[in-house]
Parts: structure tokens; C-alpha cells; sequence
């Protein structure tokens, strides 16, 4: 056998010394923001009681299994150190001629104390279990229900306790798409559906996921201590976009909740010279993001939005400083030409023959222009974002059914007899601007 | 057991020597192209397993720096979604069934029958047959890789479902290419080789073991590969009839998991996982197995508490199928399923503790010789104990949910996957190296490439327990920048490449020493099992004689006993000449044609819809005559190779071993 020799251990010693500084100095102004949980979907910033008894039972797992570490761990390093052949005169001696095969006092007593130190662990994750199923019993009575529907690669949100009146006549419940708004201070029991494939609805800050599987009706439960603005992503691969089914969750204090709850059940707002007019008399934001004209291949939003999300998605529920009601209304026409109605809906507008903007295989836009991001969370909701997005769905959201259709509808292609994909809609600039100037204006 | 069947005793009912028919004479070339394709030795298919799955282990390795190099900035366009997609899928599809699986039946094959003191495994025919049937599901799964190179295919490029597979994503509504039934079809016929290859290694451990093996002398790596075997043949069948169910779906319009027929895709996800979990442990168990071989050696001292080490093995392969379900905490299984699942994962943790504590308590008092092997294996019980309790971190339910499907199981399964089963990997090829070709890695290398890949790897991967925490969910192809995970993705991407040019400098090595290394004996590390008896690498027929097994560590019995142990096979030798010589099987092309025939089926069969179009030419209306022809030559390939009969030669040896066969005699 052949040991390295000293100098080798010491060239060795010195290579790896040097990768570690070299790898502290470049990132040690950024070491410390790869181990941070800070960010917007952190699990342990707990915003609610699922989310916290679930980063509680975390840290339990934590303290016991560190403590097994440093048992273990300690005994292990120390036999490495002290029984390690030093020379090799060491290395040849004669190894001990009682060899020891074993000691079954030793063994059975570290597994009765592996076993107990698991029990501590048992009982706290059997009582979640059971705390984090369902809304608690003394809770119930005061709870509200939501189901949350997946769709390939977008979530739609339904209200079934907050009926609307169609336009065709009837009733149904309220609806919105990616972006869930729920009081703050009530329990929510979310049931879980999809359309298609399985997703899973996951609002780190919140709760922790539960999946939406076909024909399993699946429901979990959470509560907003507080008012806030909490990012959300499916967590289950769903296919190409998976990455960027994204949505967000808002939660509103009582009264505020219930203003927006009222708006949301009017019908689509129809800027005209008039209402415009007034709304300019009312108020005057300007949002800042109107004039962030960043490089589409940075998605991220715009400093206010990163900063203050839900204040930015509160400014986004009051009508914009400059509106132009021709360009609206061309918009409000373009959204039948360019068979968008097929898809979606816009409750309370109808195309010049009458039809009711109603498509549901995507989301419902009748309030789109109050919501802070578009495109499932991916973009946020600014005018420039959105012609972005009209002009090249493709390029944000590969395989996004706008562009390649679903259930027999074409979106931006359709397939030709051999079924390779031909243009379908085109939009010029003009048309983009009057889609967005709309779309901007269902507030 | 020194008695061998030779070709005369192979019989027909009556008594009389059956009839064998050969359709071409049996190939005879031990070297060269033809000897190795028809090659039963189980070296030689060992080592092919060993190639193949290292040449596949760098390509999962490349398509892991591809993913890296895409989420080293957030909304990189690298890559797109797609092509990641089918980057991740492959990745791991790669890694577990044609990386550590196939790198596990190398060991398998080149060790079980040296270490219980056999000439070949039972079956060696069927042996050959799970390799090519292995390389024959292999090129199933990746030939979907070319596709992107020839569009008109139609195979849509590589799997894109992810190696989960998920019901219903694997419908024809959401991915009609060819890809996914390659995908099927390629994970059914690596089953069928999983298969085939455990019975192998169950009879052989159990029926050809020397003479005074008993089974509680075993060495543990043979006990943990039959543990394994028995996984394989329990667990295999789950998954081999979920393909099949996701197969109708896709052709014959069956409703398994079709949910417009009332299908339920959560069925898929059990099926998968009650194969999935104990796959777990059919890739630990054996690197379990090496670390159990290399930590007596280099401690100079016998495995501490051998029977709780054996047994703790057995209990992980028993519990192994009762915690399937702990990988769908959050499908909304209910309280009490959730419960039940929770406890009995907590409970496998149990066995697997224990294993530490004995390797440990093998360390303890010992004289601790730090080879690179060494390295590796006390690298595997510290990363091992550290993916260990992320696992149980796993089994509290409902920290789970914030867990399952983001980044801190990346990490936790990484652990496991590389710092325990790859990591003892490294050291198994590291330790048995120069058994096998004879030349000894130097050590200098050997420990430098341990140290970059040891720093590599946990520059990869421990940051992402972090990513997981704050948030970021698996298999997305992009993030935003506003997320908080900007410095981790970065950091980890870092390790991967250092990762990177650890493994490459660890195979480098290899490829040098192949060649130029320094050559060694029979017993460099002064071992305990009974491979270092014999020379290297080691002759056709292994042994000599057929050694007398007197204790747990048979050559370090033999090493203590010389003077009884030559006697012994003195008696052995004479006993087997007057027999009429060493027995050996003959080689044989069925194997290799029968694996032939099913791929030629399997490939061809998800195709029979579609034209078979050759340089723009229409030959056929279907691809079915393909097929159908492809099943007919396996059947064809069976029925001859049984009626070629198992054959066999002797082989002569004098006192000291040498071969004296007469040129030309073996036949």
C-alpha cells in the first residue's frame, strides 16, 4: 500500500484552502443572501397559524435531528482522529488479535434512544396532522369558502357564497383568475380542482400545498393573520410552463375586502368620455411602473412593485390618470374581432352584435385592469407589459394555449391540414394599443 | 459443489444425452468484438454494465450541468422550457436506471460470484441476456435525443414528463409525441432486465455458495444485493403494470388513469411509488454494501455487529414497501393514511441509524488506514447521515407540505443519492479497481478528486435546503429575480461545475492508471473477503480451487491458516481434476439476439398508427409487421437458445495454477 506522502497532504491541504478563499472571496458579500429566508415565498416568515405550526414542526424535526448530529457526529469525528494509523509502522502493525464483532447492550440501547427521540418528533407531527386538515371546530361556523381551479398554466378562482348576476340571465359565482383576494382574520377552506393535468396550490407564507388531482376532490385550509400581499406557485410539474404558473394571494382587511368584493361584483366598467371625465375629477395616481420601460428579458417588476407589492396592487383598484375612451372603445370592439370572446370573459360587455364576452377556458378579465400581474403572475400588470405579452405570449409562457389553442379553439395559430401551425390572430401595434387601453380599463 | 455439470451429463428423460441443436457454431473468441457480445463470463458482462453506466452517468452528469447553467440567473434563456423539460426528465431517469442501478449489477456480477466462492453466477446465459436487454432499454429511453437533430421523427425529442411520470400529463391529450411511450417502453424493458438479473443473483448467493458458507458468513455486500434482488422482483411488478395500464390508455383506449373516463390518476401515483420507495433502497442498499467491505478493510478490523448490520438491511427492505405513500403527504390522503405513512417512515429511520452506529463502532478502536477509498466511504456515512435527517425532517407530515416538490428535497434526495449511493460508488470502483485490471490509482489523484467533489457537492447542494425553505419549487426551467434565490441558484450552480471537474478528474485518473498505473498484486489493501485470494485481475475461472469458507472474513481466515487452507485446496484441485477438469459454460449469440428482437417490438409498437417512412419513401402502412417480427425473433432467439443447450468445456490446471489445457482442447 502506498501512503501520500506529507508533502502531497500539504499541496493538498493548500489546494483546498485556496478553493475555499477563492470561493468565500467572490461571494462573500453574497453568502449570507443564499442561506437568508427572506424572500416572498419563505416558509419560515409564517403569515397565518398553517403556515406557522408547519415551520414549528419544521424546527422541531431541526433541534432533534442537530442534536443527533452533534452526537453522532461528534463520536464519529473523534473516532476518525484518535483511531487513524499515524505512520506507516501503524498502518502494518499487526492489527488486534481480538477483533471485536459487535456488543448487543451498545446496539439495543441506541436503538430505544433513536426510537424515543423519533416519539418526540411523532407526537408533535400527529397533532398537526390533524390541526392542519381543516379549519379547527371552533372556527368553522365563521368560515369562508373558495375553490381554486388549475388550469394548464393558470389558476381561476371561484366564490361560490358571492353570486353575480350574468348578463344572460341567471346567477353564478363571482370568479377571478390568479389573483385570490380573502379577508384577513378568516379561516379559508380552498377546495382544489383542475381542468386538466394535476397541479398544486401552494402559498408558502400561508399554508403548505396540497395537490389538485382530476377527479379527487381535495380542499385545504388557511387563515391571513393580517392584511398582506402573498406570492403563490403551483408546485407539481404540470408540463412545459410549470415554471411560471404563478399567482398571488391578497388578503384585505373586513371593510376594505368587502369594498372589493362589491366592485368585483359589477360588471365590466365601460370607460366612456363620461365616466372618464369623472374618474379624472376623483383621482390622480400616477404609477410609477407606467413609465418602466425595462428590456423584456428582465421580467422582474418594477422597483415599487418589488418594494411594496400591495400597495401597488392597491393603486391598481383606482382608475389611471390618462385614459383615452376612443382608443378604449376600439379595444372593446377588437376583443370580438379577434375571437379573444371565445376564451375569456368580460362580464357585462358584449360584442356590436350582442354576443356576451364569455369564453371560460381562460381567465375571466372582467376586473383585469385592478390587478397587479398578468399572465398568471408572470408579468406585472403595466401597459407595457401587457403589449409585450400580446405581441409574443410564446416567448413568456412556452406553450401557452392564447398561442396553440385549447379544446378545439385556435389561438394565435391554428393547425393546418397536416396539422403544422399556421397564424391565426395578427395584431399590429395600433390594435395592441386599443386591446391594452381596454383591458387597462376594467378596473 | 466442486462437482459441475459438464456437457455429457446434460441429459434428456431416459438417461440418454439429449440432442442439442446449434443453428450456427457457438462462438468460441474470448477476445475481440465477438467475444465480448457473446460473452456469459460474468466479468467480462460486468464490466460492460461498468462502462455503460459510467458513459451514462456523465451524460446525466452533463444534462445536470445544463440545468445548472440555466438557473445560474434568474429568467435565463440558456435553454428553453422544453428542452429543460426533457433535461430534468432524462437527468433523472438517467441517473437512477442507467447510472446507479446499472453500476450496482456491474458489482453485483463481478463480485457475487467471486465472493461466495463460485466460477460464474447460475445462469450465465441469462445473465448476458439482462445486460442487453438493460443496453436495449437504455437506447429506448434516449433515442428521442436525436429526434431534435431529426425532426421528422416525430418523437417530440426526449421524455418530458418527468421520471415521475405523473398521471394524467402521460395521456395523449397532453403529450401525444412518441416520446413518452419510448419513455414506457424503455422503463419496461430495463424492468424486465432488473428482473431477469435479480433471480440470477438470488439462486446464485443462495445455491452457489463454497463450501462452509453459511449464509450468516455471507459477506454483507452479498447479503445487502440479495436484499436488493428481492426488492427488485417484489417491487418491479408495480411499476411494470402501471406501464402497461399508462400503454392501453395511450393505444387501446382504456381508462386506468384517463380521466374523461373516469379514470383516477392518484392510482398511477401509488402503483409508482409502491415501486418507487423501495427503488430508494435498491439504490442504497448495495453502496451499503460496499461501505461495509471498505470501512472492515481499512480498520483493519471486522465489521462491528455483523448480524444487526445484516439485519437492519432485511428490515429496511421489508419497511421500504410500507412507506410508499410518504411521497404523496400532500394528495390529500386523509388523517389516518397520512399518520400511518408518517409513523412508518419515521420507524425506517430506525435500521438505517443502526447501520451508522455499527459503521462507527467499525471505526472504533481500529487502525484507520486513509486510502481514497476510505475517503469516500467515511465521506458516505457523513453526507448519508446528513440526507438521513433531512429524511426525517420528511416524515413529519405536515412540515412536509411546505417541503414536497421544492428544492429542500432536491437537496435531501441528492444527499442520499450522491453523498451516500454515488459517493460509495466512487470508493467501491476506487477499492476494487485493482482487482479487476491489476493497477493501483494513485493516491494523490484519488484523494484530490475526493476533495474537489466532496467541496462540489456540498456547494451544490446544501444551499439548496435553503432555496427549499424560502420557497422555490422543483422542475421549473426559470425564476424571477425578486424571489431571494438569486445568490443560492448562483452558488449552487458553482458547486456543479466544481462537482463537475471533481468527476471528471476521478475518471481521468482511472482512464491514466488504466493504462500506466502501477501494478499490483493480489491483495494491495490486505483485505478480508475472498476476491483478494485470487490473482489480478482474476482468471476466467476465478478459483483454482474451490475455497473452504471457515470464518465470517474468509481470507483473513485463510491469511491467519495458511498452512490448512493449501492443504485444502490441494484436496479441491485434485478432486475437480479427477473429475475431469474445471467447468465453464459456453458462450452463446441468443442472448444478445433475443434482446435484439424485443427492442425491435418495443420500439416499433407504439408506432403501429404511423407509417414506417424510409428516406421519404412509404414502405409500410404500419409499423405493426415491424413489431410483431421483432417479438417473433425474440421468441425465435429463445427457443433456439434452448435447444443450443448449456454447453460447457473444461479447463485443466497444474499445481500452481497454470492453465494446461491443450491449445485448441477448451472445446
Amino acid at each position: 500500500m502506498t501512503r501520500t506522502r506529507p508533502v502531497q497532504r500539504k499541496i493538498f491541504l493548500f489546494l483546498v484552502a485556496t478553493l475555499g478563499v477563492i470561493t468565500l472571496a467572490l461571494f462573500r458579500v453574497e453568502l449570507a443572501e443564499a442561506f437568508s429566508l427572506s424572500g416572498p415565498q419563505s416558509t419560515m416568515v409564517s403569515a397565518g397559524p398553517v403556515a406557522k405550526a408547519q415551520w414549528d414542526l419544521f424546527m422541531v424535526t431541526v433541534y432533534v435531528t442537530t442534536f443527533i448530529f452533534i452526537v453522532v457526529g461528534s463520536v464519529l469525528a473523534y473516532a476518525q482522529i484518535k483511531f487513524r494509523a499515524k505512520s506507516e509502522a501503524e498502518e502494518r502493525a499487526v492489527p488486534p488479535q481480538q477483533q471485536g464483532h459487535g456488543n448487543p447492550f451498545i446496539e439495543i440501547g441506541l436503538i430505544a434512544s433513536s426510537v424515543f427521540l423519533l416519539v418526540l418528533i411523532a407526537i408533535p407531527t400527529l397533532r398537526d396532522i390533524w390541526y392542519t386538515h381543516d379549519v379547527p371546530e371552533a372556527e368553522r361556523a365563521n368560515a369562508m369558502d373558495i375553490t381554486a381551479t388549475g388550469y394548464q398554466w393558470w389558476f381561476k378562482f371561484e366564490y361560490p357564497g358571492d353570486m353575480v348576476k350574468l348578463p344572460t340571465g341567471g346567477e353564478a359565482p363571482l370568479v377571478t383568475g390568479n389573483e385570490l383576494v380573502v379577508p384577513a382574520g378568516v379561516p379559508v377552506r380552498i377546495h382544489l380542482r383542475t381542468i386538466d393535468v394535476i397541479h398544486s396550490f401552494w402559498v408558502p407564507k400561508l399554508a403548505g400545498k396540497v395537490d389538485m388531482i382530476p377527479n379527487r376532490p381535495n380542499f385545504l385550509w388557511l387563515k391571513a393573520d393580517k392584511p398582506g400581499y402573498f406570492y403563490g406557485q403551483c408546485a407539481e410539474y404540470c408540463g412545459e410552463s410549470h415554471a411560471i404558473m404563478r399567482f398571488r394571494v391578497i388578503a384585505l382587511s373586513p371593510s376594505e375586502y368587502v369594498r372589493w368584493l362589491d366592485n368585483q361584483k359589477n360588471g365590466a366598467r365601460t370607460a366612456t368620455a363620461a365616466t372618464v371625465a369623472a374618474a379624472q375629477q376623483a383621482t390622480k395616481v400616477e404609477f410609477a411602473s407606467f413609465t418602466n420601460t425595462s428590456p423584456r428579458s428582465s421580467l422582474s417588476a418594477s422597483g415599487e412593485m418589488e418594494t411594496d407589492p400591495f400597495g401597488a396592487w392597491r393603486k391598481k383598484q383606482q382608475v389611471p390618470a390618462h385614459e383615452e375612451p376612443k382608443l378604449i372603445a376600439e379595444g372593446h370592439q377588437l376583443f370580438s374581432d379577434k375571437t379573444c370572446m371565445n376564451c375569456h370573459t368580460i362580464r357585462g360587455h358584449a360584442s356590436k352584435t350582442g354576443t356576451p364576452y364569455g369564453g371560460i377556458t381562460a381567465p375571466d378579465l372582467t376586473h383585469v385592469g385592478a390587478r397587479s400581474t398578468i399572465a398568471a403572475g408572470v408579468l406585472e400588470n403595466t401597459p407595457e407589459r401587457m403589449s409585450q405579452w400580446l405581441n409574443d405570449p410564446e416567448y413568456f409562457k412556452p406553450g401557452n394555449k392564447m398561442v396553440h389553442g385549447i379544446g378545439g379553439m385556435a389561438g394565435y395559430f391554428k393547425p393546418d391540414e397536416h396539422g403544422n401551425p399556421v397564424r391565426n390572430i395578427n395584431l399590429n401595434n395600433r390594435e395592441i394599443n386599443a386591446l391594452v387601453a381596454y383591458l387597462q380599463s376594467l378596473k | 459443489m466442486a462437482h459441475a455439470i459438464a456437457k455429457s451429463d446434460y441429459t434428456a428423460p431416459g438417461g440418454a444425452p439429449a440432442k442439442t441443436f446449434e443453428l450456427f457454431p457457438r462462438p468460441t473468441a474470448k477476445t475481440g468484438l465477438v467475444g465480448w457480445l457473446t460473452s456469459v463470463d460474468h466479468k467480462k458482462i460486468g464490466m460492460m454494465y461498468g462502462g455503460f453506466a459510467i458513459l451514462f452517468f456523465l451524460i446525466g452528469g452533463l444534462e445536470a450541468l445544463m440545468i445548472r447553467t440555466q438557473l445560474i440567473v434568474p429568467n435565463n434563456r440558456f435553454i428553453g422550457a422544453q428542452l429543460y423539460n426533457e433535461l430534468f426528465t432524462m437527468h433523472g431517469t438517467t441517473m437512477i436506471f442507467l447510472a446507479v442501478m446499472p453500476l450496482n449489477a456491474a458489482f453485483f456480477n463481478l463480485l457475487i460470484p467471486i465472493q461466495v466462492g463460485a466460477r460464474d453466477v447460475a445462469f450465465p446465459r441469462l445473465n448476458a441476456f439482462s445486460l442487453w436487454v438493460w443496453v436495449a432499454g437504455a437506447i429506448m429511453l434516449n433515442v428521442g435525443w436525436l429526434s431534435h437533430f431529426v425532426p421528422s421523427w416525430g418523437f417530440g425529442g426526449a421524455p418530458d414528463i418527468g421520471w415521475f411520470g405523473y398521471a394524467p400529463l402521460t395521456s395523449k391529450l397532453f403529450t401525444p409525441d412518441l416520446s413518452t411511450d419510448m419513455w414506457v417502453l424503455g422503463l419496461q424493458t430495463l424492468g424486465l432486465s432488473s428482473i431477469v438479473a435479480s433471480l440470477n443473483f438470488i439462486v446464485t448467493i443462495i445455491n452457489m455458495r463454497a463450501p462452509g458458507l453459511t449464509m450468516m458468513r455471507l459477506p454483507v455486500f452479498c447479503w445487502m444485493a440479495l436484499v436488493t434482488s428481492f426488492l427488485l422482483i417484489l417491487a418491479l411488478p408495480a411499476i411494470a403494470i402501471a406501464l402497461v395500464e399508462v400503454l392501453f390508455d395511450r393505444h387501446f383506449g382504456t381508462n386506468f388513469f384517463e380521466v374523461s373516463g373516469g379514470g383516477q390518476p392518484i392510482l398511477w401515483q401509488h402503483l409508482f411509488w409502491v415501486f418507487g420507495h423501495p427503488e430508494v433502497y435498491i439504490l442504497i442498499l448495495p453502496p451499503m454494501g460496499y461501505v461495509s467491505e471498505i470501512l472492515p478493510t481499512f480498520s483493519r478490523k471486522p465489521l462491528f455487529g455483523y448480524p444487526i448490520v445484516v439485519f437492519s438491511g432485511a428490515a429496511i427492505g421489508f419497511i421500504g414497501f410500507g412507506v410508499w405513500s410518504h411521497h404523496m403527504f400532500t394528495t390529500g390522503m386523509g388523517n389516518v393514511a397520512t399518520a400511518a405513512f408518517a409513523v412508518a417512515t419515521m420507524a425506517i429511520a430506525v435500521p438505517t441509524g443502526v447501520k451508522i452506529f455499527n459503521w462507527i463502532g467499525t471505526l472504533w478502536g481500529g487502525h484507520i488506514v486513509t486510502r481514497t477509498p476510505m475517503m469516500f466511504a467515511l465521506g458516505f456515512i457523513w453526507m448519508f447521515m446528513m440526507g438521513g435527517f433531512s429524511g426525517i425532517m420528511h416524515s413529519a407530515a405536515p412540515a412536509d407540505a411546505q417541503q414536497q416538490d421544492s428544492y429542500f428535497v432536491v437537496a435531501h434526495f441528492h444527499y442520499v443519492l450522491i453523498g451516500g449511493a454515488t459517493f460509495a460508488l466512487l470508493a467501491a470502483i476506487h477499492y476494487w479497481f485493482p482487482k479487476f485490471f491489476g493497477r493501483l490509482v494513485p493516491e494523490f489523484w484519488g484523494k484530490l478528486s475526493f476533495w474537489i467533489i466532496f467541496v462540489g457537492f456540498n456547494t451544490t447542494f446544501f444551499p439548496m435546503h435553503f432555496l427549499g425553505l424560502n420557497g422555490m419549487p422543483r422542475r421549473t426551467w426559470t425564476y424571477d429575480s425578486n424571489m431571494g434565490w438569486n445568490e443560492g441558484n448562483f452558488l449552487a450552480t458553482m458547486g456543479a461545475y466544481l462537482l463537475g471537474v471533481g468527476i471528471f478528474t476521478y475518471f481521468a485518473v482511472l482512464i491514466y492508471t488504466f493504462f500506466k498505473g502501477e501494478k499490483c498484486g493480489n491483495d494491495p489493501w490486505d483485505a478480508r473477503t475472498l476476491e483478494w485470494s485470487i490473482p489480478s485481475p482474476p482468471p476466467e475461472f476465478n478459483f483454482k480451487a474451490v475455497p473452504t469458507v471457515h470464518a465470517r472474513d474468509a481470507f483473513w481466515y485463510e491469511k491467519t491458516h495458511r498452512e490448512e487452507t493449501a492443504k485444502e485446496q490441494a484436496e479441491h484441485m485434485q478432486a475437480e481434476a479427477a473429475h475431469g477438469g474445471i467447468h465453464m459454460p459456453d458462450q452463446s449469440w441468443y442472448p444478445l439476439l433475443a434482446a435484439f428482437g424485443l427492442m425491435v417490438g418495443a420500439y416499433n409498437f407504439p408506432q403501429m398508427d404511423a407509417p414506417l417512412v424510409l428516406f421519404g419513401n412509404t414502405l409500410l402502412s404500419s409499423h405493426l409487421p415491424l413489431s410483431l417480427a421483432g417479438v417473433g425473433f425474440l421468441v425465435l432467439s429463445c427457443y433456439l437458445w434452448s435447444l443450443e443447450g448449456p454447453g460447457g468445456y473444461h479447463i485443466h490446471l497444474d499445481a500452481d495454477g497454470r492453465d494446461t489445457t491443450p491449445r485448441g482442447d477448451h472445446y
